[in-house]
């Protein structure tokens, strides 16, 4: 890699970066999270899967509060997450968010979307939000389309675009939401390079994906979801090789055959 | 989505244009209805005395060219609809933003509101501004009047800033919040952006409505269109005449602003689908 | 962290918390002060002296000639309201039906008498809509029925049967008038919400029908129709709520329901407070009621459908 990445992992590996202490959440009556802990540490990489329904996405969402645990903690970089909106703000400025449905701004052009965030919510001046726009446009290798709207591009590139818009908040940490669980086929491959890019720059990334290619060779560490519970946590080699409960197993021999 | 949109119409096909043919069976129909209607009051020897209507329009006394009562009572029309669209608008919009807002008090006065407006006539409310808030608030007649249009169409410019901002997808709310921007910044760069194009058509066709619920204000005494006809029947005993010519010119009015709204949407969609 | 067993625990006491913002507090002091200020008009300034009691033997009376408690004005104007309003959902659910097939139809012709008729509806004021009718339809084509006369050569258990679903003989005219004037301007709202219905069903559903060679009528009949009236259904009860408050302006055209009812009350007893917040109560409960209990229907039938 030969991109300057100065803006990432200026904290020593290792360190905690994302606790969750034991946390659970209802949806009225029905239990999506049963006490889950999980702990991430800097530039770590957490792979996260897991049957439709376990919960996957409410754990990753309630990181950066985009739903309200209702008990146990979670400390974000040193930050817990608790109703005070200044400590909401201060999470979710640390953490970039990447969704399944890229959810890119539509009344706005691609470099828009991007320098908004930077002019708002960091406050830097028009030309510096450009040339930051710029500067992450050319790492997700889409320069050439900066004044299009994002119904111009194809979904491939909307997504690199999000991931992009995510990356101009200089955020400490990545959640992506199956990123590529929206897209075709054929278009797979340039957002998972682009995350690979992105994992060997040394972020922090907690991704749900199924795409287990991707997961043997970015993961740290592979956490399996069943009912909203972490069933288990391995290192790859050991996850996909000798599983320890019967429900990763099972799982993992339904999404292996292929 | 079960909305009907116009495309759905054009794609089925069954939407097609026009052909000359129709347009010509349509207009021999409508001036069948029109005849008939005519016959049938001749048939029971009603006396059509058309030729006094246009003094109700406007007159020429000594040279000088003076409006009859019933421009006089569309002036009035006007009158009240220009207050109440901005007051209704101010009503709606508090009551949107209360509606979404973190206060409990200020959902509950929200819907409070929207409740008790939904479910009572237009009709009763405007009795009740007008013999229960007017006098006890020392109100003159004409702004009970106003205030009992702008306090109904509020409920309807309520739900249509409600829906605007609801329609904008859940995704957009949460990309807002996952890069940080405060609720300000969400609602001035994201939401508002994309829910004003469509709030603005069902805004102006507020217009069109508040021209015809002004008409339910003549059951109290303002002299707006409505009861200027009503007086002049009674006076003159010209039911047919006056309603038809009253009933005309609130459809060129409302029509007109029906069709320039029309185009406005129709603006509004095609600078949308970019 | 493999442990296998589901962990069931109760989900912990709601913690909804009752915060009180800022807002809260200027929103509840702004209020309250509103209603000191009220009071005090009320009181201290118009010195009015309310007087519920007065408008109660307006709602039941007790006549000592028959010896029993009577329906007076107020409730008989809410029987007529009922009577007019269920009256003009039959017929402008007829009118709606037949307008909204004309407005899907392949006949241009049938399109724009349909269009034209929503349209007309659309920008005409209600009131002189109601007025222009009243007297089209009243005069025209139901004075030639001579109804009145139809009605009482009938016999008189004929003649109460009309009493109760028509109300009184000698107003059957002005009654029937009425109804069709509301139905009409109704009409053209159920129009739109056949044709909404209609419209949402989906392409494929037709191209099913035509497929399977099935006429067009045919298509309507047994495919779309029977799809559409689940999605037509629960805005069709909001028009009728809405028809209910609409009801309340043929008033204006002298039918004896509930408004023309609290306008003698008010202008008879000269209770103009008591009687329009009663009145409004009244609208206000039916209202509310039937919204309450067509949502909780609307759930049911959705839930029914899963
Ligand atoms: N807003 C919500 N309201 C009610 N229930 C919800 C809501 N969001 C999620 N759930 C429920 O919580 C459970 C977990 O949902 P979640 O979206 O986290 O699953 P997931 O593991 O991400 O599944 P998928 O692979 O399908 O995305 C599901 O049973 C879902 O129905
Ligand atoms: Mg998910």
């Amino acid at each position: 890699m030969t991109h300057d990445s100065s803006d990432v992992a200026d904290v020593a590996p290792g360190q905690p970066m994302i606790e969750l202490h034991q946390i659970s959440k209802w949806f009225e009556d029905f239990q999506a999270l049963r006490e889950v802990s999980l702990d991430v540490t800097s530039g770590e990489r957490v792979v996260v899967c897991g049957p439709s329904g376990s919960g996957k996405s409410t754990m990753i969402r309630c990181i950066n509060r985009l739903e309200r645990h209702d008990s146990g903690r979670i400390v974000v970089d040193g930050i817990e997450l608790t109703d005070d909106m200044k400590n909401i703000t201060a999470v979710r400025r640390e953490v970039g968010m990447v969704f399944q449905q890229f959810n890119l701004f539509p009344h706005l052009t691609v470099l828009d979307n991007l320098m908004l965030a930077p002019m708002k919510a960091r406050k830097m001046s028009k030309k510096e939000a450009r040339e930051l726009a710029m500067l992450y446009l050319e790492r997700v290798h889409i320069p050439e389309q900066a004044a299009k709207y994002p119904s111009q591009l194809s979904g491939g590139q909307q997504q690199r675009v999000a991931i992009a818009r995510s990356l101009c908040m200089r955020p400490r940490i990545m959640l992506f939401d199956e990123p590529t669980s929206a897209l075709d086929p054929e278009m797979i491959k340039e957002v998972l390079d682009t995350m690979v890019e992105l994992a060997e720059d040394g972020m922090t990334m907690i991704v749900v994906t199924h795409e287990m290619g991707f997961a043997r060779t970015v993961a740290n560490n592979m956490v399996f979801m069943d009912a909203g519970e972490i069933v288990e946590t391995a290192a790859p080699e050991v996850f996909f090789s000798s599983p320890e409960s019967e429900r990763t197993k099972t799982f993992l021999s339904q999404i292996l055959i292929h | 989505m079960t909305a009907p949109s116009d495309t759905a119409v054009r794609r089925s096909g069954r939407i097609t244009r026009i052909p000359w043919f129709d347009g010509l069976q349509f207009f021999l129909l409508v001036g069948g209805l029109i005849y008939l209607a005519v016959a049938g009051a001749s048939a029971f020897n009603y006396n059509w005395q058309w030729y006094r209507i246009p003094r109700l329009l406007y007159r020429e006394v000594d040279g000088e060219f003076m409006l009859g009562p019933l421009i006089d009572g569309l002036f009035v029309t006007f009158e009240l609809s220009a207050w109440a669209l901005p007051l209704s608008i101010a009503v709606g919009l508090i009551t949107a933003l209360l509606r979404r807002s973190d206060s409990f008090a200020g959902r509950y006065l929200a819907s409070g509101y929207l409740q008790v407006i939904r479910n009572t006539p237009i009709l009763v409310q405007v009795y009740i501004f007008y013999f229960v808030v007017a006098p006890i608030f020392g109100l003159s007649p004409f702004w009970a009047c106003i205030l009992a249009l702008s306090f109904h169409e509020g409920s309807f410019t309520a739900e249509i800033f409600r829906s605007g901002i609801e329609s904008v997808p859940k995704g957009q709310w949460e990309a807002s919040d996952s890069i940080g921007l405060t609720r300000y910044e969400k609602y001035r760069h994201i939401v508002l952006p994309q829910a004003v194009p469509l709030m603005l058509p069902p805004l102006t066709g507020q217009v069109v409505t508040l021209i015809k619920h002004s008409s339910i204000l003549s059951a109290v005494a303002i002299f707006d269109l409505t009861t200027m006809a009503l007086d002049l029947i009674a006076e003159t005993f010209m039911a047919f005449e006056i309603w038809l010519t009253t009933g005309a010119i609130y459809i060129v009015v409302t029509g007109t602003l029906s069709i320039v709204v029309g185009l406005f949407e129709v603006r509004i969609r095609r600078r949308g689908a970019r | 962290m493999s442990n296998a067993e589901p962990m069931t625990r109760a989900r912990p006491p709601a913690r909804r918390r009752l915060k009180v913002t800022l807002l809260d507090a200027v929103l509840i002091v702004a209020a309250v002060a509103f209603v000191a200020y009220l009071v005090y008009r009320v009181n201290a300034y118009l010195v009015y002296h309310w007087d519920w009691g007065r408008l109660l033997q307006y709602f039941f009376y007790y006549d000592p000639d028959q010896d029993q408690w009577v329906a007076n004005l107020l409730i008989e104007g809410l029987l007529i309201t009922a009577r007019t309003s269920l009256w003009a959902m039959v017929f402008a659910s007829i009118f709606g039906l037949v307008m909204g097939l004309c407005r899907v139809s392949h006949v241009a012709l049938f399109r724009m008498i349909a269009r034209g008729y929503v349209e007309f509806v659309r920008n005409m004021p209600p009131v002189p809509f109601l007025f222009i009718l009243f007297f089209f339809v009243g005069n025209q084509l139901l004075k030639p029925l001579e109804l009145t006369e139809l009605a009482q050569a009938a016999p008189p258990y004929v003649q109460d049967v009309i009493v109760l679903l028509f109300g009184e003989l000698n107003l059957l005219r002005n009654f029937s008038a009425a109804v069709i004037a509301l139905a009409l301007y109704e009409g053209a709202y159920i129009t739109e919400i056949v044709r909404a219905g209609l419209l949402s069903i989906e392409r494929g559903q037709w191209e099913a029908g035509d497929s399977l060679g099935l006429s067009r009528t045919s298509q309507l009949r047994y495919v779309i129709l029977p799809q559409a009236v689940q999605r037509i259904a629960p805005p069709l009860a909001n028009q009728f709520i809405q028809l209910i408050k609409d009801s309340a302006l043929v008033s204006l055209i002298s039918i004896q329901e509930l408004t023309f009812m609290g306008n003698e009350i008010a202008v008879s007893t000269t209770r103009f407070f008591e009687t329009w917040l009663i009145v409004a109560a009244m609208y206000f409960g039916v209202c509310y009621g039937l919204a309450r209990l067509f949502a909780r229907m609307e759930r049911r039938m959705n839930r029914g459908r899963m």
